[in-house]
């Protein structure tokens, strides 16, 4: 239990965005947006949460939805993993989002966390962002001015530190273009036991193939660096090239030598994230492309 | 033998924990109770200057902050009083565990608050981390002792070098077996009074009662009559609830304030306040002829026994005695070394020694058979103990040795076959992909029933019936402080007296142990309740039929019958205690033996091992509740499972580096074998209940180095060190340079 | 902070909470619930699930002031006066109980599962606990425990 009987001084629920946006306004940089809370309250209960006060998101209708709108497919800030891993959309769009956020903690943290907390956390290891990574998504962020759509990676900008100010900002939804049928994808999880574990290594894959070879490449690693990364260097290796396990190899090789991991206790040493980068890239390219020539 | 010994009775308990009407320690409320916490030692080897309360004592609910001037008398243990209650100014910390202040105060907020203003001053000193190192000597944990060696044990018997140079094969090896966390689901709490006799009381989950009270009177500075523990529901122990935790905390604060006192540890301060498994290092070398026959076994261990002595000597003990395994070798040198570090202290947990030794003799003997070109059973086979055998101390194994009996059984189950007295390993089987190797593991272990080493082992019950107008009975009490922990003991004990009594089951209750009205049942430990407390059940009701058929024949028209009995183990077999010179002994009242068999696939890209089955045959001796002996040997693979693959306790600098959940990692559903076979072998222990021996501990050990010996099988590598992480098990692979470059995977 | 209505077991309940204060401690402290059980503290064992409108939640990280308005069951919840719920039951007849803490928080999660797969596969009953910790049973007793319940839910039981 927690060291003391109350982390916060204020906990308020909104019932609108722009009553989210106002009453943290109204708190003055003492206030955050809360949305299932498994992040924050273990934040808070260790000292490492400075806001004592809390506003609750989980309330507003608009921000609970899947769905698709103008060719794309969005989610809104409050839609759990539980939702997402369980849904037909995503299940059948892409694929790799409801892989990853199913393996995410066990079932009672999926009812609770959301994708996009889990994003605002910003640490490396998440599961659900790296798959949103390999997507190409987009996180619209809101504050009492405007709303604007940012590429997910601009979020992040070290190991828990994400862009957005979190006293005045919030993170409304996330979208990515559904995964067209020459496209295939593939989540990779790497960790010490089968459930209620952060991975060790996680892979997304997302690659377009046509005529037997890579249209599109888009391979996200996590965490093997301050913050999940595309590995574009292999991306370029792929696109354009024959569809071979060689190449795929090839590929491997060049996103494992972008990890930067540093020495770790749970995960282990740099030296065997950087091989395992190699292996479960090497590995989500071979699902992922197997998938896209069977489409 | 009739239906109440063998049938899967309900568990006495087990209504009240599918409705979560059991109260466990922290569920237990009284009016007008403080609420107390810790303040942890910061440092595991310093020098406490100062300790200053003022500004705690001054927060707003705070009712008091006690240290060590507030313990009449600053000491206790459960073999040596080698610790503090509190470390008093002055005084030093030997491990982040101790405790060096109580906050207690009227709501666990203002706690919480005092907490955070006691302020210790300390002068930090290096600690002593390693027990290789701490062996040397150089830095001393405890100055006034003058040595970091607790315990030095051996075995010393027949002439190691000549054997080893006759043999012609030889393996030697090196072995490290982790510092493990119990990780029982209930974390400390306990509730402490005056009750209306003037007792000190302590509602709290202990494995050992009456020791408790011993200890808990030594430091109280009072009579143990005047000190009580009530045990309304245990939450899991395995070993971790044999040593008090936080009784003495809470019993010098009621002692001081004289009114109700509630302490609730968080999982982090159960993790930090407890001790662990031992962790050891083990150098081991065995010798052997051609045809299969053992010469000689050469081991050296030692074993980190942390900040206090705890039973460590005890755990060494056992250690070397089972360091052999369940085989005869005419040569037997081990020596046993027990050190003091800084880190947590190591104290009981189930397989106390025997798990440790475990490990290191199935995966020797798993190599010298492959460096035969033996099959691994078959090997075993030729050596294994069996009734009238002499083991590793000397003594003769008795009736009831059932080494052999378990292993073919298991074997058998997995699929090995005999054929014209050759035993053949069966195929594996087909990997699931491409880059998974599947390998099949066996290991055999065995330990100790009841306390060894010539301690006076006993347990009393007493047995009260009730009997209806026409002299039947109509209702049956135990008393006896036989410790539930989950095992199912209650409900194995009432079967027996329901037996013994001639009545059904359900007339028969067992009390929960309140010291004051429960006799001393000994130990939860050792598996030796049903052995010690079943026997001790069995006689006291034998008694009191005799007495009530006394009552029927002169008509005397008694309404009630009470028999008490204290079963010694001594009465059956005396042990005796080391030779100084050869260890020759007769250590051990009786034997529990398991033998498993292991099927794993391994990711020989990732060094992931899963466990695809496993198969376990342990002797019961009789078995009086299968479902819960189920129960035990499902349980006990579990612990083992995570022994071998993914628990590990990680100290750095003697400073918990593994300190929650979300840092150590317990199997979960997910992670258990999904073909799991349980055999039970009915090898009776003729001086047991029925027949019946104690399966507490044997279900744990061979789990290990039977996954062990199949990840060698499936890769050609033995992981010496455990856990045997992904990243292990990689290593072991490919010990120089990466997978990069290499021209494909170069693994057997 | 305005007072929050829930309702626990069935029960309307209107309690002040204090802001940061968890669910598991309101329903153990304030309500008696005393079967919501603390493991860890973390949410890393399950022992304190609770169903938050019928889906499974760790209540040691849930902050009470979210449950306003939502329907709460614990293991109290479950069974009516005279007859043990199903998945009791089961619990009961395939001795899937040790020393019997994690067993409220598994039961919740056995009922969630079954709820909403009411025909669940063995790898959906071991994926539906895959959350709750057990250091006693190995698990099978449970796993039976919960295809039991299936299959007596099936036929037309409770």
């Amino acid at each position: 239990m927690p060291e003391e009987a109350s982390v916060w001084d204020v906990f308020v629920t909104a019932a609108s965005v722009a009553d989210a946006l106002h009453q943290l306004a109204g708190l003055q940089g003492e206030g955050r947006i809360i949305a299932g809370g498994t992040d924050l309250v273990l934040q808070a209960q260790r000292g490492l949460c400075p806001s004592r006060a809390m506003v609750d998101i989980t309330r507003i209708p608009e921000l609970d939805r899947i769905e698709t709108r103008d060719g794309f497919v969005v989610i809104g800030a409050t839609v759990t993993h539980a939702r997402i891993a369980g849904s037909p959309t995503i299940c059948s769009q892409a694929p790799l989002l409801a892989q990853a956020c199913g393996s995410i903690g066990g079932p009672q943290i999926r009812n609770v966390g959301t994708l996009v907390g889990n994003v605002v956390n910003a640490l490396p290891a998440a599961d659900g962002a790296i798959a949103l990574f390999a997507l190409g998504a987009e996180v619209e962020v809101a504050d009492l001015d405007e709303s604007r759509w940012l590429p997910i990676a601009e979020l992040y900008e070290g190991v828990g530190m994400c862009a957005i100010d979190p006293c005045a900002q919030m993170v409304t939804a996330l979208r990515f273009r559904p995964l067209a049928a020459h496209l295939g994808s593939d989540f990779q999880r790497l960790a010490r036991r089968r459930a209620l574990v952060l991975p060790i290594v996680n892979v997304g894959a997302v690659v377009g193939v046509y005529n037997g070879c890579f249209t599109d490449a888009r391979i996200a690693v996590g965490p093997v660096a301050p913050t999940p990364f595309r590995a574009s260097e292999a991306e370029q290796l792929l696109i354009g090239q024959p569809v071979s396990d060689e190449l795929i190899a090839q590929a491997a090789v060049a996103a494992a030598s972008s990890a930067r991991p540093r020495p770790s206790l749970l995960r282990g040493s740099p030296e065997y994230r950087t091989e395992m980068v190699e292996v479960l890239v090497r590995r989500a390219l071979g699902n992922a492309s197997a998938q896209a020539v069977a489409a | 033998m009739s239906e109440v010994i063998g049938r899967s009775v309900e568990r006495a308990d087990i209504a009240t924990k599918v409705t979560g009407r059991r109260k466990y320690p922290q569920d237990f409320s009284m009016e007008g109770q403080l609420y107390a916490k810790v303040v942890w030692a910061e440092h595991p080897r310093a020098r406490v200057v100062q300790v200053d309360t003022s500004v705690a004592k001054a927060v707003p609910g705070v009712v008091d902050v006690l240290t060590a001037e507030d313990v009449p008398v600053n000491e206790y243990g459960i073999q040596t009083c080698d610790q503090p209650v509190l470390v008093a100014a002055g005084g030093m910390t030997y491990w982040t565990g101790d405790r060096v202040a109580v906050v207690v105060a009227e709501t666990p907020a203002a706690a919480e608050q005092g907490r955070r203003c006691v302020r210790v001053v300390y002068d930090v000193l290096e600690p002593v981390a390693d027990a290789r190192e701490a062996i040397r000597d150089q830095v001393l944990v405890h100055q006034g002792k003058g040595t970091n060696l607790i315990q030095h044990l051996k075995i010393h018997r027949g002439d190691a070098a000549a054997a080893f140079a006759r043999a012609d094969a030889v393996v030697e090896s090196l072995y490290e077996t982790p510092c493990v966390e119990h990780a029982f689901l209930q974390p400390e709490a306990c509730l402490g009074y005056i009750d209306r006799d003037g007792r000190m009381t302590l509602i709290v989950a202990a494995q050992w009662p009456a020791d408790d009270l011993r200890q808990l009177a030594h430091l109280l500075d009072v009579s143990q009559e005047q000190v009580r523990e009530l045990v309304p529901a245990i939450g899991g122990s395995f070993g971790g609830r044999e040593d008090m935790s936080l009784q003495p905390l809470v019993a010098i604060c009621v002692h001081k304030l004289r009114c109700p006192v509630k302490m609730v540890w968080t999982r982090e301060e159960s993790i930090r306040g407890h001790g662990k498994r031992h962790a050891f290092f083990i150098r081991y070398k065995t010798g052997c002829n051609r045809d299969g026959t053992l010469l000689a076994i050469e081991a050296e261990c030692v074993s980190d026994a942390g900040a206090y002595e705890s039973t460590s000597t005890v755990v060494l003990a056992n250690a070397v005695s089972f360091m052999t395994g369940p085989y005869f070798c005419p040569v037997c040198w081990v020596d046993g070394y027990a050190v003091y570090t800084n880190n947590a202290p190591g104290m009981a947990m189930r397989g106390f020694g025997a798990s440790q030794a475990a490990v290191t003799y199935e995966l020797q003997m798993d190599k010298m058979a492959r460096a035969l070109g033996m099959d691994p059973v078959e090997f075993r086979l030729k050596n294994i103990l069996v009734e009238g055998s002499e083991r590793s101390t000397g003594n003769r194994m008795p009736a009831g040795t059932a080494a052999r009996e378990c292993l073919v059984a298991a074997a058998g189950a997995a699929g090995w076959k005999e054929t014209e007295g050759k035993w053949i390993r069966p195929d594996a089987g087909r990997s699931s992909g491409p880059h998974k190797r599947r390998g099949i593991g066996v290991a055999c272990a065995y330990k100790n029933v009841g306390y060894s080493f010539g301690f006076d082992d006993k347990s009393t019950a007493r047995v009260h019936l009730r009997l209806g107008d026409k002299g039947d009975i109509a209702s049956a009490v135990i008393h006896t402080a036989a410790i539930e922990v989950g095992q199912g003991v209650s409900t194995v004990l009432a079967q027996i007296a329901a037996q013994a009594l001639g009545t059904a089951v359900e007339k028969v209750h067992v009390a929960f142990t309140d010291t004051a009205t429960s006799p001393d049942a000994g130990s939860c430990s050792a598996s030796r309740l049903t052995y010690m407390s079943g026997n001790a059940v069995y006689r006291a009701c034998l008694e009191a039929v005799a007495r009530h058929d006394a009552i029927l024949r002169d008509e005397t028209g008694e309404l009630s019958v009470e028999a008490q009995y204290t079963f010694r183990g001594r009465s059956y077999r005396p042990t005796t205690d080391w030779d100084p010179i050869s260890g020759a002994c007769d250590p051990h009242i009786s034997y529990g033996f398991g033998a498993q068999v292991a099927l794993v696939e391994v990711d020989v890209e990732t060094g992931e091992v899963q466990v695809i089955g496993l198969w376990a045959a342990n002797n019961v001796g009789k078995a009086i509740n299968p479902a819960a002996l189920f129960g035990q040997s499902a349980g006990g693979v579990h612990m083992g499972l995570g022994y071998a693959l993914s628990e590990e306790i990680v100290h750095r600098e003697a400073r918990l580096r593994t300190r929650r959940f979300s840092e150590y990692y317990v199997p979960t559903a997910l992670d258990m074998p999904q073909q799991f076979v349980d055999i039970q072998v009915e090898c009776p222990d003729p001086t047991g209940p029925y027949g019946a021996t104690g399966v507490g501990e044997v279900p744990l050990l061979p789990t290990a180095p039977a996954i062990l010996n199949a990840i060698a099988d499936a890769t050609g590598v033995y992981v010496n060190v455990l856990p045997a992480t992904p990243e292990r098990v990689w290593r072991r692979m490919y010990p120089s340079a990466s997978i990069r470059g290499r021209p494909g995977l170069a693994v057997v | 902070m305005p007072a929050i209505t829930c309702i626990v077991n069935g029960t309307s309940t209107t309690m002040d909470v204090a802001p940061g204060e968890l669910l598991a401690d309101v329903l153990r402290e304030r309500l008696g619930l005393i079967g919501v059980k603390i493991g860890c503290g973390e949410g890393e064992c399950g022992a304190c699930t609770v169903l938050v409108d019928g889906l499974a939640v760790l209540s040691c990280i849930y902050p009470a002031a979210k449950a306003d308005g939502r329907q709460i069951v614990t293991i109290e919840g479950l069974q009516d006066d005279r007859h043990l719920h199903l998945i009791q039951q089961a619990f009961v007849d395939r001795s899937a109980a040790q020393c019997g803490y994690c067993t409220p928080g598994m039961i919740l999660a056995a009922k969630a599962l079954l709820d909403l797969t009411p025909n669940p596969t063995r790898e959906e009953i071991l994926t539906g606990i895959s959350g709750n910790i057990c250091r006693c049973t190995g698990y099978y007793q449970i796993v039976e425990a919960i295809a039991l319940a299936a299959e007596r839910s099936r036929e037309g039981g409770m």
